[in-house]
């Protein structure tokens, strides 16, 4: 039996290498044996189905094997043009659908991991000359699209594709006994399935699917459970070992905009599909985001009112006790210490996941969170545990601060596409706030220059950040139509600032005053706008921003000890009040959420966005063979000629 | 026309059968034509150079000022004798009179391509440095004392044309269709803040405080506008060619020269100056960390690593009127450190255009006339 390879080559076929009409075709044909060269060309129909490098076809006798490098579930119908006999896939359908990965792998790199085999009908010689066959390529989980980062010429035949172009095809030959071939021979192609989305249940193939999220694809993990001893995992596991999968790059920026949707980029675009399955939940430490660190920012910067209240004169007449400081405190520091071992189990765990975090443009200055909810429990320590810190713990604590905004910053001045008027969303106020909050510590704590320097880098780039976001410029994809509660962060960095003026300056100046008042105006801003702030589903990042809130409070507190009048003392009672009541409301939120309706951490698809991009609409996705589709194909199949080499 | 036909290269092959002497004279004449070409070609990104060396002068000036703290400073005020600052401030003085003939005989041979350099949106900017540097030049003079009226006069001859400068390309920002700003802000567009700044700063150090005030509020404001337009990045800005990277140090200059300039104008060091020197701390810090942004541009010597230096020495003066202000170990070790930097920096770059000057020489010219901006 003789082997052929087969390569396709776009340019070889003819000119109708369109991406327009309905379906691929490939035709057949027998070269000269001794040669052991054939040819097959491909014909792009649907702009959205497309081959990766290194595909191959492998003609015999009498089959075909087809290898495709693809990296998501395909499903693959074969028909025939000519020749009067469908040919048989060795299924019993006609149709086969390839199963999902067993990693994402990098599409230029990516190794041949399905194949598929089709017979052909048994006929005297073997495959004829001109006798077509017609395959179909259609991706029924409806991502399938191009490498848009290799950047291959195209055909300039090739003129109407939408999207990334179809990309060339080398010819690689397969050497007899390759791990492709064993993994073909090993029957890694499973059958047909009723319903692509249900897997094998066996533990291996579940776990495998979150390989390209943990640390070093999961190989922590299995070192781990080797050192545990536990049994090893079968032999399957060791094949895909000696199948090198990469690592998937993290997406592009662009990618996330592209792909993600809603004021917080946490939901998926209808046609984008997850890289992980949707209906299943995923590992807990998979699903904890970085925003969970929002709770700790809620809950200190209320230490901090309630410190606040007990000790400043102006709302003496209130009589506010230091236990409820101290209460606060204590169950902030306990919340913070718990969400950091967890984040930190997900770092060490699933590394992947957090790299595909900082990436993710609204989540990166959720990495600050954790700093300035340490620079909160600093600034709100009840006087019966600590009356001064010591200055280290400002440095100590900063040190981060400074090391990220430095990448932050430097990436708006010249860092590629992630510039400011691209990314500035409202949560980039997270990243310009821990400034100020350290300056406030600082100067607290009777540093002087410190201060000075967090606050000047803190202004220079609220500034910008202020215009960009105020201009809603048409090149910023993320700013939402309505409101969202992620609009409150803009009250944080002015009264924030404020406070750390007045500290810096030792009395509340101009200059103090100035800020307090813009912070002032923009809260009664959105708070008149109330009425746009329902309808959002609830997510663990609304603690966030409850912090601003607070903070307006307790530099209406500070301003009313300087100018101390019954406007003043209302207006800080009142503002107290309603920021308790929202932190308290938040709180019986998410009590419900995590003990009655048990989705207070819902599988997190922002960061399991593909890295390609999708163009098929829904109707591909759910492509069936069914007769009546044939029909279709056929008929609009045969107006083409066959290609023959 | 007389340019054009000076362009035309003149060569042994397009004369036929000429007389030995005849045709030595014609390729005499020809090299000189050509030499005469290529001087004509420096633009005035070359003013760089000179820039970094007034402000080098200027630096060595307020280093040895009775100001600074002796201690610090003991072993390398010993280093640097009197005679040092003497031969540092006449190669500065020489490199941009030298500098400046050469940009009036560019002037008179090739007024067209000065018509395109001051329509470009990097090339007008570096028309506002020859008169930057007479500034530094005029401040750092050993021997002219700022109440003088010598200082006096210089200082006019020298701020006119930057305000005048200032009205056409300020006034472009924000009317004119091609070079409105969201267009053509690229970082070198601080240099004409700058210019403004250098300008207080002399005022203020005659005396004028009004005067440095008005260029010092212009500087400020237009430097507020820039800064946002820079850092947001339009799609518009990223016109700067990688060669060109260099110049993003310009970020650092220009708020260490507001601190300056304001320092000099309200006598003290306070905490407005403090602040605007941190922040150019912070970029430096900033742009340092990312040393892939210039990988490109360092390949091969050319004139764009003079950008380097100035800013460097204006963060070195910063740092040092930080020093004067201060006591304490970290603002003198910051003097300490960022002076020897930007010495060692401008040190290194004079040794290149030495060894390398084939590079600076521009044998191309950059700033082509459009078409229709030919006179025939």
């Amino acid at each position: 039996m003789s082997k052929t390879t087969a390569c396709f080559d776009g340019a070889e076929c003819d000119s109708g290498l369109a991406c327009q009409s309905p379906l691929a075709t490939a035709v057949t044909s027998q070269g000269d044996p001794t040669a052991g060269k054939g040819k097959l060309c491909f014909k792009f129909v649907e702009d959205d189905t497309y081959f990766m490098n290194g595909s191959q076809v492998i003609l015999s006798d009498d089959h075909i094997d087809i290898y495709i490098p693809m990296c998501w579930p395909i499903k693959l119908t074969v028909a025939s043009i000519q020749g009067s006999e469908t040919p048989r896939i060795q299924s019993q359908a006609n149709s086969i659908k390839l199963p999902p990965p067993q990693s994402l792998v990098q599409a230029n790199q990516c190794q041949q991991s399905n194949s598929i085999s089709i017979s052909l009908p048994a006929s005297p010689s073997g495959i004829t000359i001109g006798q077509a066959i017609k395959v179909v390529f259609g991706d029924a989980a409806g991502s399938a699209a191009i490498d848009e980062q290799l950047n291959q010429p195209s055909d300039s035949t090739i003129s109407n594709s939408r999207a990334a172009k179809p990309g060339k095809f080398h010819s690689r030959s397969i050497p007899a006994g390759s791990s492709y071939g064993k993994a073909a021979a090993m029957g890694k192609v499973n059958g047909p399935l009723a319903d692509q989305q249900r897997m094998p249940r066996s533990y291996s193939s579940r776990d495998k699917r979150f390989d390209s999220f943990k640390t070093w694809s999961g190989k922590l993990e299995r070192q781990l459970s080797n050192f545990r001893g536990k049994p090893q995992e079968p032999d399957v596991e060791a094949n895909d070992s000696d199948i090198s999968i990469e690592a998937e790059a993290v997406p592009a920026v662009d990618r996330y905009f592209d792909a993600l949707e809603g004021p917080e980029l946490d939901t998926l675009k209808a046609s984008e599909v997850s890289a992980l399955p949707e209906d299943e939940k995923w590992p807990f430490l998979l699903r904890f985001p970085i925003s969970a660190f929002g709770m700790c920012l809620g809950v200190s910067s209320q230490a901090i009112l309630w410190k606040t209240l007990a000790t400043s004169p102006s709302t003496s007449f209130l009589h506010v006790s230091l236990t409820v400081n101290f209460v606060l405190w204590c169950i902030s520091l306990a919340l913070m210490g718990t969400v950091s071992l967890i984040y930190s189990l997900k770092i060490i765990f699933y590394f992947e996941t957090v790299r595909r975090e900082y990436y993710h443009p609204v989540r990166i200055n959720f990495f600050f969170a954790p700093w300035i909810a340490c620079l909160f429990l600093a600034l709100g320590v009840p006087p019966s545990v600590a009356e001064n810190l010591h200055a280290a713990l400002w440095y100590a604590l900063m040190a981060p601060i400074f090391c990220l905004e430095l990448k932050i910053y430097g990436q708006w001045m010249s860092g590629g596409q992630r510039r400011l008027s691209k990314v500035a969303n409202p949560s980039n106020h997270l990243s310009i706030v821990g400034n100020f909050v350290g300056a406030l510590l600082g100067a607290n704590m009777g540093l002087k220059e410190g201060p000075i320097f967090f606050f000047a880098v803190g202004l220079a780039h609220y500034i910008v950040l202020f215009v960009t976001l105020y201009q809603r410029l048409p090149t910023n994809e993320t700013l939402p139509r309505d409101l969202h509660p992620v609009f409150f962060l803009f009250v944080a960095a002015p009264s924030v600032a404020c406070m750390a003026w007045a500290q810096i300056c030792g009395d509340f100046s101009y200059g103090a005053k100035m800020a307090y008042f813009i912070a002032l105006f923009l809260y009664v801003s959105l708070a008149v706008r109330i009425n746009f702030f329902r309808g959002f589903r609830f997510s663990l990042a609304w603690w966030a921003y409850t912090f601003p809130m607070t903070g307006a409070s307790i530099a209406t507190i500070k301003y009313a000890n300087e100018v101390t009048n019954v406007v003043t003392q209302i207006l800080s009672v009142g503002l107290s009040g309603i920021s308790t009541f929202t932190v308290t409301a938040l709180l019986v939120y998410t009590i419900i959420h995590a003990f009655v309706l048990h989705d207070l951490f819902p599988n997190d698809v922002s960061i399991a966005i593909t890295w390609k991009r999708t163009k098929l609409t829904k109707k591909l996705a759910h492509l069936r063979f069914a007769s009546s589709d044939m029909k279709d194909i056929e008929a609009s199949i045969s107006g083409n000629t066959p290609q023959l080499p | 026309m007389e340019a054009r036909e000076q362009q035309l290269p003149i060569t042994n092959s397009s004369i036929p059968s000429q007389t030995p002497t005849t045709s030595v004279n014609i390729v005499a004449t020809g090299e000189a034509l050509s030499w005469l070409s290529t001087l004509t070609r420096f633009h005035a990104g070359y003013f760089r150079i000179s820039l970094s060396l007034c402000g080098q002068a200027l630096l060595w000036k307020i280093l040895r000022d009775p100001g600074t703290d002796a201690h610090a400073l003991g072993p390398v005020i010993h280093i640097m004798p009197s005679a040092a600052f003497f031969v540092l401030w006449s190669l500065a003085l020489f490199s941009l009179v030298a500098l400046c003939l050469l940009f009036i005989i560019r002037c008179l041979f090739r007024i067209e391509n000065i018509k395109a350099e001051l329509s470009h949106h990097v090339g007008m900017n570096y028309l506002f440095a020859p008169w930057m540097s007479w500034l530094l030049l005029l401040e750092s003079t050993p021997f002219l004392h700022p109440k003088t009226t010598g200082y006096l006069v210089l200082w006019w001859v020298f701020s006119v044309p930057i305000v005048v400068l200032d009205v056409k390309i300020y006034g472009q920002w924000f009317t004119e269709g091609k070079k409105l700003l969201s267009m053509a802000a690229n970082p070198t567009s601080q240099i004409s803040v700058i210019a403004n700044l250098v300008g207080a700063r002399a005022a203020a150090k005659m005396g004028w405080r009004e005067s440095a005030t008005c260029m010092l509020s212009l500087g400020l404001v237009h430097y507020l506008v820039l800064f946002v337009t820079l850092y947001q990045r339009f799609v518009g800005c990223d016109s700067l060619p990688a060669m060109l990277r260099p110049v993003f140090f310009l970020f650092i200059a220009a708020p260490s020269m507001a601190s300056l300039a304001w320092d000099s104008i309200s006598g003290t060091f306070d905490i407005a100056s403090k602040m605007l020197f941190f922040l150019s701390l912070f970029l430096f810090a900033s742009l340092v960390s990312r040393p892939a942004t210039f990988r490109r541009s360092m390949r091969r010597f050319n004139v764009a690593w003079w950008a380097y230096s100035f800013p460097l020495t204006m963060l070195a003066m910063a740092a040092t009127e930080y020093a004067q202000g201060e006591e304490g170990i970290v603002p003198n070790a910051l003097m300490l450190v960022l002076s020897l930097l930007s010495a060692l920096v401008t040190l290194v770059l004079v040794a290149f255009t030495f060894l390398k000057a084939g590079n600076l020489v521009p044998y191309d010219e950059p700033f082509a006339p459009s078409p229709s901006e030919r006179t025939n």
